[in-house]
């Protein structure tokens, strides 16, 4: 199988089939970051739209690395355009999430546990948990990708973490 | 122990959910919007180097007339027909701003869209 690289080095040649390749690879991190950013799904495949194509402009500019990261930096970013914007509207929407009939009840509890713990979170522990837990990127990366202190990463990560554990015995509990 | 091992089982969680969302109609419309931004990019293109070519084409009797000696009523009546249409626009702003947005909007798409 080619590597993250491969494909990135023939998307930036022109490559369109290199570059679906890697949204295929990589659609399910960025829709689920962006719809774990946002904490409402309408606008969460959007910003994962225009994260690709930004990708896509960008792809040149891509030195080696981590491909995860690069684009979880991209959507992050496009997720502070999307707030810029519409701050003063972004709030909590129980109704957002849109489940499929064929899921069982188990799998449909668990990721509704899974996204109600993590909204519950305050915003900067939301943003670091989303980056470090859920996309699995490094501490020094999702420093670098929001331009916060590596300290204040590992500071929210942790605080995070447990209440996100909390919060998730808590469900299971009640 | 690294920092990442103390929420593995919390990373498993949200990676199996990501896996749920995996969607072909998603890579779908992400190619479709970068192919119709290719299309959009290639015909301004088109577009600027026609206007571009009927520019350098409106100057090439005046150019002829002078190097080559072309017939001078043909010369006479396209310089007649340029002037004419300078008028129109002159006499509507309105043209002119047209086409000075047009020309700017050329020029960004241009400039900013990969190759």
């Amino acid at each position: 199988m080619r590597t993250d690289p491969d494909l990135a080095a023939d998307a930036a040649r022109g490559s369109e089939a290199a570059f679906a390749e890697l949204v295929r690879r990589h659609q399910g991190r960025v829709r689920g970051m962006s719809r774990r950013l946002t904490a409402a799904s309408g606008d969460a495949d959007d910003i994962a739209q225009a994260t690709f194509l930004t990708a896509w402009q960008k792809i040149g500019t891509y030195a080696g690395g981590t491909f995860a990261a690069w684009i979880s930096t991209i959507c992050y970013r496009e997720f502070l355009q999307v707030r810029r914007r519409q701050r003063p509207e972004i709030e909590f929407d129980e109704t957002a999430e849109i489940i499929p009939f064929d899921r069982t009840m188990a799998d449909t509890g668990d990721k509704m546990d899974l996204s109600r713990a993590l909204d519950k979170l305050p915003e900067a522990q939301r943003i670091c948990v989303t980056l470090c837990v859920a996309a699995s990127l490094s501490h020094r990366e999702a420093a670098e990708a929001t331009g916060w202190p590596l300290g204040t990463i590992k500071s929210h990560v942790t605080r995070g973490v447990a209440a996100l554990r909390k919060h998730l015995a808590a469900d299971q509990v009640a | 122990m690294r920092d990442e091992d103390t929420y593995a089982d919390l990373t498993a969680l949200f990676t199996a959910e990501d896996r749920e969302q995996e969607a072909k109609p998603f890579v779908d419309q992400v190619m479709g919007r970068i192919r119709a931004q290719a299309l959009m990019r290639k015909l301004l293109l088109a577009v600027s180097g026609l206007g571009g070519a009927l520019l350098a084409a409106s100057q090439l009797p005046k150019l002829l007339a002078d190097s080559v000696g072309l017939d001078a009523s043909l010369t006479t009546s396209i310089l007649q027909a340029q002037e004419d249409v300078s008028a129109l626009a002159s006499a509507n702003p309105l043209w002119l701003g047209i086409a000075a947005i047009v020309g700017l909007s050329l020029a960004a798409v241009a400039t900013m869209e990969r190759t």
